[in-house]
């Protein structure tokens, strides 16, 4: 006989609430690491798609808060507010390449799709696209579009699609790139301007400069010579993984609320065990248990409870962030969730944290209900009717 | 005059539920190592009381207990209860063996709880449960034995530790007769290894294998007897 084997008996009883109490944590548990996992790779995502950018420099409107710059990356539809003239101004800054983007929306069988204005011969050079069907051609009647959605929309090339009641030919379909330049459809940048009646505007202007040394003077020049703002991509990605590091963590507090009401069915669960047992506690004072001795059996049926909790919540929580991240609804704080690259199976870190978590809160749950237990007068307890 | 093992000294026991109630009064009491002792007397006068009290289960309003020359009353509970694993054996009416483990486990775990390593308790349960004739239910529950096999697991449960003494509150209280002769044979077997016995009874048939037999009424020692 072991101390372990009394308290596994002790624990496996009552099935039906062993089982209860081991599915209250584990969907406390589930929740945490679903929230944990997905957001894992969200920092790495959010690098790539600022790689994908391409550019050192962002250049914005004045005014732009955060929740616009993480727009920059995730392709949600921008204001305009930069005219052809700042955009010619920061263009002529000696050193560096200006591309700029018009950033808007349309629907293709009434899913939302990114409709992003360029200048088609520079935009190719600074992405190092490569066609993969068809050709580079955008203009007033022709489209090139990513390969995802031309994946998703079954699109080929010749095919028409319209957008705000004009109709394009797909002209070319890019080869696939692996980052959101995928999910986008592109016009010529004049023709987008026209289409969605912004005049000469743009959304932002991408900046690459040729010497990432002078990434500061750079700034500088482009704010004295245009009516601009700017911020580097390092910036950019602080000020992302900032506010969605706020977001993670109010819904990281959600799901520890949850685990901590799973904590109260331990203790729950732990006072019904020790008035049952009330007279089997009597028993083993009566054999020579001292207090700590009845105090730790009782501890570690609740330890063990967070233990097997925390596997089983880790368990369905890594298959709930597998199979849920696809269908997280696309927004500016759930862009970088909703791709299955954000979601880290298996990391050590989530397991790691989690099991603490289960185990540390389960401990804490069952030290009054151990406590109350070591306490009784063994008389008292042997009597128990 | 031979050594005593248990000496109560103005033994009292007042038990305070919203109002005071005497269990037990000025009781002074030996017990010689090695006897076999009953105290008898009616219902509800105090005799588990002293029993719980001599066994260090419960502690005393005032007066002393001494188990050799260790004074129960002096010690505090984990000391106690090393007393109790060590040095006293329990049997109860109501055999007390814990229903989820196996007659074995019963008896194993009165070792484990005194450090005794897996492979040392089974052998030694296996030892004490043949003595006590039970070799073929190792594995049983409880559940699944008479009483009076559950009394003779709780009495191989209660030599596990090797104590002084014995201390049986009404073990032949839920068995039938053939059960109790049973029993009897067991008591007497466990005393004549040199084993102390005190039993807290009403039977007339245990009180006679008695060699002493402490009378208590209104909480009070009456008389004690000699039978041998």
């Amino acid at each position: 006989m072991t101390r372990g084997k009394l308290v596994f008996k002790n624990l496996t009883r009552k099935k039906s609430r062993f089982l209860f109490t081991i599915m209250g944590i584990s969907v406390g548990i589930a929740s945490l690491v679903t929230l944990l996992s997905l957001g894992t790779g969200l920092e790495a995502e959010v690098k790539k798609q600022s790689q994908a950018l391409g550019a050192e420099l962002v250049v914005t409107p004045k005014g732009w808060c955060a929740y616009e710059q993480i727009s920059v990356l995730t392709g949600e539809t921008l204001p305009e507010a930069i005219p052809n003239a700042d955009v010619e101004k920061v263009a002529a800054i000696k050193g560096i390449t200006a591309i700029p983007y018009l950033v808007q929306r349309t629907a293709i069988k009434n899913q939302p799709v990114t409709v992003v204005g360029i200048l088609p011969k520079p935009m190719k050079q600074f992405k190092n696209w490569e066609i993969d069907r068809g050709d580079y051609r955008l203009d007033q009647e022709s489209a090139v579009v990513g390969s995802s959605i031309a994946q998703q929309f079954e699109l080929k090339t010749g095919d028409k699609v319209t957008i705000r009641g004009t109709e394009f030919k797909i002209q070319g379909i890019l080869k696939e790139m692996g980052n959101r330049d995928d999910l986008v459809i592109y016009l010529d940048l004049a023709t987008a301007q026209k289409l969605y009646g912004v005049g000469d505007k743009v959304s932002f202007i991408a900046v690459k400069v040729d010497d990432v040394t002078q990434m500061d003077r750079y700034s500088q020049e482009i704010q004295e010579r245009a009516n601009v703002a700017v911020v580097s991509d390092k910036q950019l990605i602080r000020s992302v993984l900032a506010i969605m590091g706020t977001v993670r963590n109010t819904l990281q507090m959600i799901a520890a609320v949850a685990v901590l009401a799973a904590a109260f069915g331990i203790i729950n669960t732990m006072l019904t065990a020790i008035h049952e047992r009330k007279r089997e506690i009597g028993i083993l004072q009566a054999l020579g248990a001292k207090r700590r001795t009845i105090f730790s059996l009782f501890l570690y049926e609740s330890a063990l409870y967070g233990l097997l909790g925390g596997v089983l919540g880790l368990a369905a929580g890594f298959a709930l962030s597998f199979f849920a991240a696809p269908y997280i609804e696309q927004s500016e704080f759930t862009a970088f969730l909703g791709s299955a690259q954000s979601v880290k199976m298996f990391s050590p870190a989530v397991v790691g944290q989690t099991m603490l978590f289960a185990v540390v809160v389960a401990c804490l749950a069952g030290i009054y209900p151990a406590l109350k237990a070591s306490r009784l007068s063994p008389v008292e307890a042997i009597s128990y009717e | 005059m031979s050594e005593m093992i248990i000496r109560a000294e103005k033994l009292t026991k007042i038990y305070e539920n919203g109002y005071s109630t005497v269990a037990l009064q000025d009781v002074d009491l030996e017990i010689p190592r090695g006897s076999l002792s009953c105290i008898m007397g009616p219902s509800g006068h105090g005799k588990s009381t002293l029993l719980h009290l001599i066994g260090g289960l419960d502690r005393p309003t005032s007066g002393q207990v001494f188990l050799g020359n260790l004074d129960l009353t002096a010690i505090d509970a984990n000391q106690l209860a090393e007393v109790r694993c060590r040095r006293i054996g329990f049997v109860f009416q109501f055999f007390n063996l814990l229903p989820v483990l196996t007659v074995l486990e019963n008896v194993e775990i009165a070792l484990m709880l005194a450090g005794t390593p897996p492979r040392g308790q089974r052998e030694w349960a296996e030892e004490l449960l043949d003595l006590v004739g039970l070799e073929d239910k190792l594995q049983a529950r409880p559940n699944q034995l008479s009483g009076g096999q559950r009394q003779r697991v709780a009495i191989a449960r209660s030599l596990a530790n090797d104590p002084d003494i014995l201390l049986m509150d009404e073990p032949s209280g839920n068995l039938d007769t053939k059960s109790e002769r049973e029993l009897l044979e067991n008591i007497e077997k466990v005393n004549q290894r040199g084993k102390t016995v005190v039993i807290v009874t009403h039977s007339p048939t245990v009180a006679a294998v008695a060699h002493r037999i402490y009378y208590i009424q209104d909480g009070r020692l009456q008389k004690v007897a000699q039978n041998r």
